[in-house]
């Protein structure tokens, strides 16, 4: 059967939309911006679309050299990071989900404990501190190893797996970890995609950790890359407005480096899409 | 069952803790280490002897912390700028849903909602970035006030204006999301219902006040527990991003204080302890606070669903 259009869709269409709009209409004037030179961008009230196109901003943003740094440094993050995410979260999520052995409900109890209470920051840098692990990018990778939330998801989704395939591979002699490879696995591809997704736009995004462990200039993660070219050179500006040497950047270059950092989750998104709402169904049904 | 049962359970299950270990491990040290770091609120920190051995001092930090005229402000502060975003920004996704779900025409639909759900996947750094370059004094807003002709507002540089520009950045950047969570909700309601309700000539108004919304009270009711959880921790990384010299009080926050008094002025990390622990206990206790009213006003609550799936599978075993 299909539904009429009627009046209640059309004021439904147009509330949805204006929000939509203020939404697109902010990222659509940052690429605009990244587009012109300052003399424009200072001359027109409202920029919607460049006059005349330049790559002036993109060439500064790529010779100034932070930006660099930092996709260099969030590279080898998602690199080291992401793996490290997936095997720990994989294997204490199917160990978990194991029917009935001792202690299960203890280590249940043991991982939402910390969903509730955490230490925060103060003594998770004296600790890095005394691992010497600050100034290292290991910092950063260990510190955020297992997200209690997504372990909940992938445990649930192991749980609602059949139980067969695997209770016949360990009659015929197999281990634990080689069921894990050999057979969970291989069933478990939309959960593992959705993971490997969610831990990777975590990681792109990762900045907090980084600003309060890692004070070398060369390990600069690329969220603060954007930071200091945008953000604090903002505040410089409010601070000594009539100081010409602080305005440095133009308004186009600080765009070109934010449209930059966003490129690659834009990529990915139409895949986070596809996988997200599946992955916050599981999660649901536990809560 | 008797000890001896019991050993030999855990022997057989031997394989099993093997696969826990990793995680355990991961836990233990970057979990549970610095939660049992938070002693330090009862310690004086010696760099030389770390946080298990500094020497134990009682309540002496506390009597400190709440000295500080800037702690009790910021508590405050946090406290009111939280509840806020409960009256003004919770109901938006839950209507933005609603809405959303009415809606018939299909491409439309999916469109708005892709639009939406984007900001989520982006850091505060980079939303704060995109909503200077938007609203600032030289931004496309004050290009069209100007337009109109009327004054430009420098909307992020303003201490009275910069509590409800949190409110309207963060429903910019996280209201789409968590409405997928909502929809996610409505997606497991009977249609059947529906369907006797246009028998019925009940109207499409009707059916979302009536059904829907109904329908959803128990997510609505989870995620408003979580958020009682987050009144005192929640939008550092939002003020961190937005506020400047000219907003730094109006946004100093609990967590921001923690931040000031930790990494940027001289550090006491003791001091900075006592105030974490303090906020730990406060959320805490206000997460519990809000599950117990849920459930006293005959809502479902955060913990017996669980409880309830489990006492169901133990049922069904038994069977």
């Amino acid at each position: 059967m299909h539904d009429r259009v009627e009046p209640l869709d059309i004021i439904l269409a147009v509330i949805l939309g204006v929000f939509a709009l203020l939404i697109l209409i902010p990222f659509f004037n940052v690429l605009t911006v990244s587009f012109v030179t300052q003399q424009v961008y200072l001359k027109s009230s409202i920029l919607l679309f460049p006059t005349e196109v330049t790559l002036e901003n993109y060439k500064m943003m790529f010779a100034d050299g932070r930006i660099w740094t930092g996709y260099r440094t969030t590279a080898l993050l998602l690199a080291v990071g992401v793996p490290l995410n997936l095997f720990l979260t994989t294997s204490m999520a199917y160990g978990l989900s194991r029917p009935d052995y001792p202690f299960k409900r203890f280590f249940i109890f043991f991982v939402v404990v910390t969903m509730l209470f955490n230490g925060g920051i103060v003594p998770m840098y004296l600790l890095m501190k005394q691992l010497h692990l600050t100034n290292t990018l290991w910092s950063i990778v260990l510190v955020y190893g297992i997200n209690a939330f997504y372990l909940i998801i992938m445990m649930n989704y192991f749980q609602n797996l059949p139980l067969a395939p695997s209770e016949s591979a360990k009659l015929d002699g197999a281990g634990e970890w080689t069921i894990l490879y050999r057979i969970i696995l291989p069933l478990s591809m939309p959960i593992m995609a959705t993971m490997t997704l969610f831990y990777a736009v975590d990681r792109w995004n990762e900045w907090f950790n980084a600003m309060i462990f890692i004070r070398k200039s060369n390990l600069v993660v690329l969220q603060l890359a954007i930071r200091s070219i945008v953000i604090d050179s903002q505040i410089s500006q409010q601070l000594n407005a009539s100081n010409v040497q602080a305005q440095q950047f133009t308004e186009g270059m600080k765009m070109a480096s934010v449209i930059v950092s966003m490129l690659p989750i834009m990529c990915v998104f139409p895949l986070l899409q596809r996988h997200f709402v599946k992955g916050m169904l599981v999660g649901a049904i536990k809560a | 069952m008797d000890n001896n049962g019991l050993i030999r359970r855990i022997i057989r299950a031997k394989e099993t803790y093997l696969l826990l270990l990793p995680g355990v491990v991961w836990f233990v040290i970057f979990a549970y280490i610095p939660m049992y770091g938070l002693s330090l609120a009862f310690k004086t920190y010696k760099a030389s002897l770390g946080i298990f051995g500094s020497p134990w001092v009682g309540f002496e930090n506390f009597t400190y912390v709440f000295r500080d005229p800037a702690f009790m402000e910021s508590v405050w502060r946090t406290l009111w700028i939280n509840l806020g975003r409960m009256v003004f920004e919770f109901p938006v996704p839950i209507v933005l849903a609603l809405l959303l779900n009415e809606l018939r025409l299909q491409l439309f639909k999916r469109s708005v909602q892709t639009i939406l759900t984007f900001p989520h996947f982006l850091s505060w750094i980079v939303v704060a970035s995109v909503l200077i370059n938007f609203l600032d004094m030289q931004g496309m807003v004050n290009g069209i006030i100007r337009l109109l002709g009327g004054d430009p507002v420098n909307f992020l540089g303003n201490t009275s204006l910069f509590v409800p520009m949190l409110y309207i950045t963060d429903i910019w950047k996280s209201a789409g999301w968590t409405m997928i969570i909502y929809l996610a909700a409505i997606s497991n309601i009977d249609t059947e219902q529906y369907e006797s309700a246009k028998l019925d000539g009940a109207s499409r108004l009707q059916t979302m006040w009536y059904i829907t919304l109904p329908s959803i009270l128990n997510t609505i009711v989870v995620l408003l527990i979580l958020q009682a959880g987050l009144l005192m921790t929640a939008g550092f990384d939002q003020i961190f991003n937005l506020s400047n010299a000219a907003t730094a009080k109006a946004g100093e926050i609990l967590d921001m204080y923690i931040y000031r008094v930790t990494f940027q002025s001289a550090a006491d990390f003791s001091y900075s302890s006592a105030v974490s622990l303090f906020r730990s206990i406060i959320n805490f206790v206000l997460l519990l606070l809000a599950d117990r009213i849920c459930k006293m006003l005959g809502a479902d609550g955060l913990f017996p669903p669980i409880r309830r799936k489990q006492r169901r599978a133990a049922w069904a075993k038994g069977m």
